[in-house]
């Protein structure tokens, strides 16, 4: 055997080793290639709602037992597309300009040695000069859109492997889409790693559906609530008894009213600082129309600054009404109802120098205060008022308990025009919120009762009953 | 002259002996300084890079802007016949910039803006005299802040509603000409006719006979209102806060090792539990059907202290912040007008050039 | 008859279009412009608000009232920001064009309106706002004088919550170990248990009963069963 057959038998075994190791190596990377795409990915829109959602639905591929999730991209609008590519043509045309102003400045510089303010103006020219040529070179900036299948694609969400379906929202409800789904697996080195893109879908068009019946509970909760409040109205007028129990602010406007006739001093009424364009502000309107006719018939002097031109206009008409009803329409002075200032703190200090200077007898404050409620029941108890607020601000509410004799809260406020008025449609009205505070009460014991069940028995359907509940219905 | 006449004046002389002191220590007091600068604009047509639709072979477009009189497209663009605009601004700057470089021909003595703190300082204090008691200055200060915050809300309302939102709509190439150059609709807007004419019944008020029509613009905007709240309540208010509530009773805590912490559970349910009593309590406290007596009185009663937890806990809550607007007046006085503290570093000379030493 | 029933259908007819339209995506973009509306008809309110201001100040000073220097203040004043602010006096241009002397902002800064905001109206309104903290020592201090269980529970409250976000109720309750059985007496944990469990059931039944309250109301409106914002009871 000469040398070169021994070493040639030794070098098939090297190779032999190299081989396997080679092999050992490989295996491994082979093994933990790119996980393999979803398949059947569908798309559909979702119907019945506002539009601009839709539905995207894969299966997962088999052999996934490694995948950590799923990546959904959707396709670009036409809109999306053009801006992309507006802004990289941009970009591309700014590059090109500067660096053609970089070589002009340096051959000027360098070459024909002008000074670099002298040459910039040049350099400036040719440049612009290159970026106009490029522009009109057919197909020089041209994108070549380099994603799957040949398009721009944008990342919507991750999911959870063993999640198939994803609603993606925010859409554009008068463009078409497509979407694609990746598999996300972590590699050798434990990083994630992307499959290939999977098939794109059907194109789909997140129409708004005519009604939106994702909101029919709310409607069908309103027409509960209305109804019930009809049911009791018309009851009312039918010749139902009604009993309303006293509420203590209320029974006070008499008094004060009556107070204020004794003293000669006269009434300060606050409709609050915002405009008719909160409901507070009109239930104000509405008990300024009651108090104004109770003062009215005393003859007691009641003047109303308000913050808001609308406001205004409305108590006015409301006052001048109550003057009519009592009889006493020669007693109206439009100008004890004025505007003084829309800037919240401008119309808390003419308040306070009113109160100290005038010396009211009673102040109402009824509707919707700010900060500036604790300054006017403050200086108004300075004064030795009476004080009677109603407000549904729930910030404000402390400030006026703490410094008012008699503070309606929330929904004694709304309730205070149909209390003074006495009507039988008005309180037939409170009686209807008060049985919708009893559904309320028996909604939420029947359902706190069916969840806390199900956090005990750790039964599945009950909880699931409660949660659907909370997310149809009671919209969460 | 009466004793308070006396005293107020006594007050009043030490007050401005006391400013006149400050104003001579040191520094002084209650400046303000400002750099000038020239802002000059120019009009020129640059050309467009990019190829613009619809453009004939060969052409290039330009486009009409107006850039600083000195930048690079000035320069190139500019012709003696360009259009020239040129105003003045003034810039506050630090006290400290200025002690820094006194001799610096842009930076000087800013004479409205310190005026404008003089004034400011005194609206101040004339406003914290009403807690002592009603008096001329405050009726000044008050008068002043009637008439200032009208004018201020009215040409707000006319700057930043009607032009835009009504004429904007309704007359865009007007607008756009005169006031908002940069408007890029400039299609009419039919359905902003309705505000017009709502608007236009509104101010019938003024007219003798046509204050009836002006209940109709009321009615249109009472029934928005009215619409838009009930919904907007029902579903923001009313039903989330009944999502809110119901939750279960039994609330597990668990450990640190994923074990249940019994201890942690049971307070947490009793929690809960007190939660939804207390809203039951408190709703019962808003009943009007029934008085307030025996089982029902009762149960009001556990609502009503509910609630007066609940209005202390704001109240509490409150404090702080209201401090916190008092001490930010206080620092304008002592900081802005006295000049006695410098939290910010207004009037200190900059020496970090001494501390490089380079 | 007319004078009186049109404005009801008028509140009728657009409250229910709008409580409709909430249902109907192709109606809800039009329910938004309704928003805009109202803060146009409300600024051109300003004209009715403007005119009752000049009446009222105008009579005091004719009549010679008690302070009408003050209603001459007034007037001065809002006609001075009036004529600064809609003339846009010593505004300059808007940079990007220059060429139009109105497209300025009429509040940018070195303007003489930006400088009546700065100098007169923030300070008079801000230091109004700063008196808050006097009253409210005022309120406490007065209703320290607890005279039901009521007031004690309001003020006890305040006082915890208060202590609870300063150092000194820290250390107060500081000794109470942070794990045993009582570590919820700890100002701080009490305040957190105060506002997680009282607070937010006050808070809660408060927002359903004026939600309740709303929607009754709005109703009544709509139903023209509450008409009084339009000058008349029944």
């Amino acid at each position: 055997m000469n040398v070169h057959q021994t070493s040639w038998r030794a070098g098939r075994g090297l190779r032999r080793i190299a081989l396997a190791t080679i092999a050992l190596f490989a295996a491994p990377s082979f093994a933990m290639a790119a996980p393999p795409a979803p398949t059947n990915v569908e798309a559909s829109d979702v119907t019945g709602d506002s539009g601009g959602q839709a539905i995207v639905t894969w299966s997962a591929p088999a052999n996934a037992a490694d995948i950590t999730g799923f990546q959904v991209w959707r396709s670009e609008t036409s809109g999306e597309t053009a801006a992309r590519n507006a802004s990289e043509r941009t970009a591309a045309l700014a590059a090109a300009e500067a660096q053609a102003f970089e070589n002009e400045q340096k051959r000027l510089v360098d070459v024909e040695g002008l000074s670099p303010e002298e040459a910039a103006p040049q350099s400036r020219a040719v440049a612009r000069q290159a970026a106009i040529g490029l522009a009109r070179t057919p197909d020089a900036l041209t994108v070549t859109e380099t994603g799957p299948h040949g398009t721009h694609w944008l990342l919507v969400d991750t999911v959870s492997p063993n999640v198939d379906s994803l609603v993606v929202s925010k859409l554009d409800p008068t463009t078409s889409y497509t979407f694609i789904v990746y598999s996300v697996a972590p590699d050798a080195s434990g990083r994630p790693e992307r499959s290939a893109a999977s098939e794109p879908s059907n194109a789909v068009e997140p129409v708004a559906a005519v009604l939106n019946l994702y909101r029919l509970p709310l409607l069908i909760i309103l027409l509960a609530l209305c109804g019930v409040v009809l049911l009791f109205i018309l009851l009312a007028r039918r010749g139902m008894p009604l009993k309303i129990r006293t509420i203590a602010g209320l029974a006070a406007v008499d008094e004060a009213v009556g107070r204020a006739t004794e003293m000669g001093r006269p009434m300060l009424y606050i409709n609050g600082i915002q405009d008719m364009d909160d409901l507070q502000t009109v239930a104000g309107v509405t008990v300024l129309g009651r108090v104004a006719k109770t003062a009215a018939e005393y003859d007691a002097k009641i003047e109303v600054p308000t913050s808001r031109s609308l406001v205004m206009s409305a108590a006015r008409e409301t006052v001048q009404a109550s003057y009519l009803t009592a009889g006493r329409s020669d007693s109206y002075n439009p100008d004890l109802i004025y505007y003084v200032t829309d800037e919240q703190f401008g119309f808390t200090a003419y308040v306070s120098g009113l109160i100290v200077r005038d010396r009211p007898a009673a102040c109402f404050y009824m509707g919707a205060f700010f900060a500036e409620s604790l300054i006017l029941a403050e200086t108004g108890n300075s004064v030795g008022a009476i004080q009677i607020a109603g407000t549904a601000m729930p910030s404000q509410l402390p400030f006026f308990v703490a410094a008012c004799d008699y503070t309606l809260i929330g929904e004694e406020f709304f309730a205070a025009s149909a209390y003074l008025s006495g009507q039988p449609d008005q309180l037939g009205s409170l009686k209807g919120q008060d049985l919708g505070k009893i559904l309320v009460g028996v909604v939420l014991i029947v359902l706190v009762t069916l969840a806390t069940i199900a956090a005990v028995t750790g039964s599945e359907q009950i909880e699931s009953l409660v949660s659907t509940i909370k997310t149809v219905i009671l919209g969460g | 002259m009466s004793r308070q006449a006396i005293g107020l004046i006594v007050v009043l002389l030490l007050f401005v002996g006391l400013l006149v002191v400050r104003a001579g220590i040191g520094k002084g007091m209650g400046r303000v300084y400002s750099e000038r600068e020239s802002v000059a604009m120019v009009q020129v047509e640059i050309p467009i890079l990019d190829v613009v639709e619809g453009e004939a072979k060969g052409t290039v477009g330009t486009e009409s802007v107006w850039v600083p009189a000195a930048s690079d497209d000035a320069v190139d663009f500019a012709s003696a016949d360009s259009p020239r605009v040129e105003w003045e601004t003034t810039t506050p700057i630090k006290p400290g910039t200025y002690f820094q470089d006194p001799s610096n021909a842009a930076f000087e003595l800013d004479w409205p803006r310190t005026i404008g703190i003089w004034v400011a300082a005194l609206f101040t204090l004339a406003i914290f005299s009403f807690l002592y008691k009603d008096n001329a200055i405050y009726k000044i200060a008050e008068s002043v802040v009637v008439g200032v915050s009208a004018g201020y809300a009215m040409v707000i309302g006319f700057w930043d509603m009607l032009v835009p939102n009504l004429l904007g709509k309704l007359v865009p190439m007007f607008v756009q000409t005169h006031f908002i150059p940069g408007m890029t609709d400039t299609s009419v807007n039919w359905l902003y006719i309705i505000p017009a004419v709502f608007g236009i019944l509104l101010l019938m008020r003024l007219a003798p006979k046509g204050q009836w029509l002006s209940l109709w613009a009321l009615a249109f905007i009472v029934g928005t209102t009215a619409a838009i709240r009930m919904v907007g309540y029902i579903e923001g208010d009313f039903l989330s806060q009944i999502n809110a509530t119901v939750m279960p009773i039994y609330q597990v805590v668990e450990g640190a090792n994923g074990s249940v912490d019994v201890y942690s559970t049971i307070w947490a349910s009793i929690r809960q539990f007190i939660l939804l009593i207390g809203v039951l309590a408190c709703l019962t406290y808003f009943f009007f059907s029934v008085e307030h007596k025996g089982v029902v009185g009762g149960v009001a009663r556990v609502g009503i202290w509910f609630l007066m937890i609940t209005f202390g806990a704001a109240f509490g809550f409150t404090v702080m912040g209201r401090i916190a607007l008092l001490a930010a007046r206080f620092e304008f006085l002592f900081d802005d007008w006295l000049w006695l503290i410098d939290p910010t570093n207004q009037r200190t000379i900059p020496d970090a050039v001494a501390v490089l030493g380079m | 008859m007319l004078k009186r029933n049109v404005p009801l259908l008028i509140t009728g007819l657009i409250g229910v279009f709008l409580i409709v339209a909430n249902f109907f995506p192709s109606l809800s973009a039009m329910s938004e412009d309704f928003t805009v509306f109202f803060g146009i008809i409300a600024a051109m309110a300003f004209v009715l608000g403007g005119g009752s201001l000049l009446k009222v100040h105008l009579k005091k000073i004719s009549d010679r009232n008690a302070g009408w220097a003050y209603s001459l203040i007034v007037l001065g004043t809002f006609a001075i920001t009036l004529a600064v602010g809609l003339l846009k006096i010593g505004v300059p241009p808007n940079p990007g064009f220059p060429d139009k002397p109105w497209s300025g902002s009429v509040n940018a800064d070195g303007t003489a309106f930006e400088w009546i905001y700065e100098y007169a109206l923030k300070p008079l309104s801000a230091t109004m706002f700063a008196m808050l903290a006097f009253y409210i020592a005022s309120a406490a201090f007065r209703a320290f004088r607890a005279k039901n269980i009521e007031a004690i529970l309001l003020l006890g409250t305040a006082f915890i919550i208060l202590l609870g976000r300063t150092f000194a109720g820290y250390y107060l309750t500081g000794w109470i170990p942070i794990d045993g059985p009582f570590s919820g007496l700890r100002i701080e944990e009490l305040s957190v248990y105060i506002m997680q469990v009282f607070n937010t059931a006050g808070s809660r039944a408060i927002i359903i009963g004026i939600a309740l309250g709303i929607a009754s109301t709005s109703l009544k409106i709509l139903m023209g069963l509450d008409r009084s914002y339009l000058g008349g009871g029944n």
